[in-house]
């Protein structure tokens, strides 16, 4: 071996041992990420500040306490850090621009991960994926909806997507009274006694709001969620079904 | 048409050291892929990770310019470019260095402006094994991995260079250099960024695009003078060649020859170009010229298709 190619060697596995050294620390600090605005540590001695934007299911208003899906997971959440939720109603770009700014510390409102407003705040990983499908009463399955009358909720984005299709769209306030074919999401049709097609209409994957670059508080708030994903279907079925 | 011109071979020696810098190169091709898709899949939001990410892509262009250009540098002239075909791995290192200087402008002004709006970096986590893992922690182990071939490359393929004269190759050791330094450059942000410090993300891509820059400053530079044919330096662009005086001086003491003046340009790793001689006399001037050129191009390896010009002075005409 040349002095030329030892040196190089040297040189190299010094490389690796600093690369090994930087990972070991990292992982050995548990305790990281830290927040750079101290979020997660600020939450344990004063109420977790939380922004709703209505959107039933998921954060529904009652005359009373506020309801819905997102609504009972961030009182668990809120529960396991050991502080207590203090709700704030408003529409949705005040909220965000008020978490942008570290005045809320987390905002809910059955946001998914295509919201524009990904740029400016911090959204958790998607703790629940959504798919819209047509479904039918038991068999025949359907191939085509080119034609075929689907009802779907009014207001429903993915009536686009069957217009698209090609389908005779038919916007109703209630499922339920539709005997014929329906769009709704998996849960939906589970719940309303419909098979789901293979005619797939959208997917959409939910997030919670969090203040941008709070990464420690947003590790923490992944992990709560990510141990809730099997529950959100039941607690959909329950939302809805309550009303 | 016959091309009067032997096509230019590399000595024996060489032609090894040649294989072994185009093995090296294919090597980088692989690992520097390899370490795209693992920085690509861990980037996240990071600005940190889109520099190195950047700087990974475009440090892709040297080999693979490398292996074109070797791959047609050997053809012989032919009747649409009679010149030869070694030129042509100047244009890829051209468009190289403009690539350059363009992403690490653009990383620059990103991250500058990132830094001066104090947007903090928002890095999710992602599911292993059933456990929730912060990315920045894959982020890190990325940037390791992207650290270590283009360090270890980079240093194989420098005595190549030198050896070989080959700025291609030059080029590439000196981006493998820029290559982990924008590594280690990440880890540190990324590092800063789980203490909290929100900006040392930024400040590592600042610091990485002006690495990036600089690069990019560098190999225009060469580039623009290899193409403008000015005088023959090193292979790190640093030092005149000393091949082209030694060459006037060989002329020079030949005793048919009065005065001589050379002037040489580079065709990539060739050493091509004129020689005027000013002869004490006209006695057999074609047998004289064609030893004059024999002598001339025997002076270093790299020589190749040296006019030989007889005129009666120096001066200008």
């Amino acid at each position: 071996m040349s002095p030329n190619s030892r040196a190089r060697v040297i040189k190299s596995s010094s490389a690796y041992a600093l690369g090994l050294f930087i990972l070991c620390l990292s992982v050995a600090c548990s305790n990281l990420p830290r927040d750079p605005k101290e979020t997660l540590r600020s939450v344990q001695t004063r109420p977790l500040r939380v922004g709703l934007v209505e959107h039933a299911p998921w954060v529904v208003r009652t005359t009373g306490e506020p309801a819905g899906v997102e609504v009972d997971l961030v009182r668990q959440f809120a529960g396991s850090l050991g502080t207590t939720p203090e709700w704030h109603w408003g529409g949705e770009q005040e909220q965000l621009e008020a978490l942008q700014d570290y005045q809320l510390d987390l905002v809910i409102g059955g946001f998914t991960d295509r919201t524009p407003w990904r740029k400016y705040v911090g959204l958790t990983s998607a703790y629940f994926t959504e798919t819209y499908r047509v479904g039918v009463q038991g068999p025949p399955p359907l191939e085509s909806v080119k034609g075929a009358q689907v009802a779907i909720l009014r207001g429903e984005p993915a009536a686009a997507e069957l217009e698209q299709k090609g389908a005779v769209v038919v916007r109703v306030d209630d499922l339920s009274q539709v005997t014929g074919a329906v769009a709704a999401p998996d849960w939906q049709l589970e719940q309303l006694g419909r098979t789901g097609t293979n005619i797939e209409l959208d997917s959409v994957k939910h997030v919670f709001a969090v203040p941008p670059g709070e990464n420690g508080f947003l590790k923490r708030l992944d992990e709560f969620l990510y141990g809730k994903t099997g529950d959100i279907k039941g607690r959909l079925q329950q939302q809805v079904s309550m009303k | 048409m016959k091309v009067p011109v032997d096509p230019y071979r590399l000595p024996e020696d060489k032609q090894q050291l040649m294989k072994r810098a185009k093995r090296l190169a294919w090597i980088t091709i692989a690992f520097m892929s390899s370490i795209i898709v693992v920085v690509g899949l861990t980037m996240g939001s990071s600005e940190a990770m889109k520099a190195v990410w950047i700087e990974d892509v475009l440090s892709l262009v040297p080999p693979v310019a490398f292996l074109i250009g070797t791959r047609y540098f050997d053809r012989p002239p032919d009747d649409q470019f009679p010149y030869g075909y070694r030129r042509a791995v100047m244009i890829a290192f051209l468009s190289a260095a403009v690539a350059l200087l363009g992403f690490g402008l653009y990383i620059l002004i990103d991250s500058g402006s990132t830094l001066v709006m104090a947007e903090a970096p928002t890095i999710q986590t992602v599911s292993i094994f059933g456990r929730r893992v912060w990315l920045g922690w894959l982020m890190i182990g990325a940037l390791v991995y992207s650290v270590i071939p283009p360090f270890i490359l980079g240093r194989m393929k420098q005595p190549l260079a030198r050896e070989l004269h080959e700025k291609a190759l030059q080029t590439d050791a000196n981006m493998n250099k820029g290559d982990w330094l924008a590594g280690l450059a990440g880890v540190l942000g990324i590092t800063g960024l789980a203490y909290g410090y929100w900006w040392a993300d930024a400040v590592a891509a600042i610091i990485i695009s002006v690495e990036i820059l600089r690069d990019g400053y560098a190999d225009l530079r060469n580039s623009i003078a290899q193409l403008m044919n000015k005088r023959p330096s090193d292979v790190e662009g640093k030092e005149d060649d000393p091949v082209p005086d030694k060459v006037q001086h060989q002329l020079e003491e030949l005793e048919w020859v009065e005065q001589a003046w050379v002037r040489l340009r580079e065709d990539g790793d060739v050493l091509t170009g004129e020689a005027f001689v000013v002869p004490r006399n006209e006695s057999q001037l074609l047998d004289r010229l064609k030893e004059a050129r024999a002598l001339a191009t025997s002076v270093d390896w790299r020589l190749h298709d040296i006019n030989i010009v007889p005129v009666r002075s120096l001066e200008r005409r």
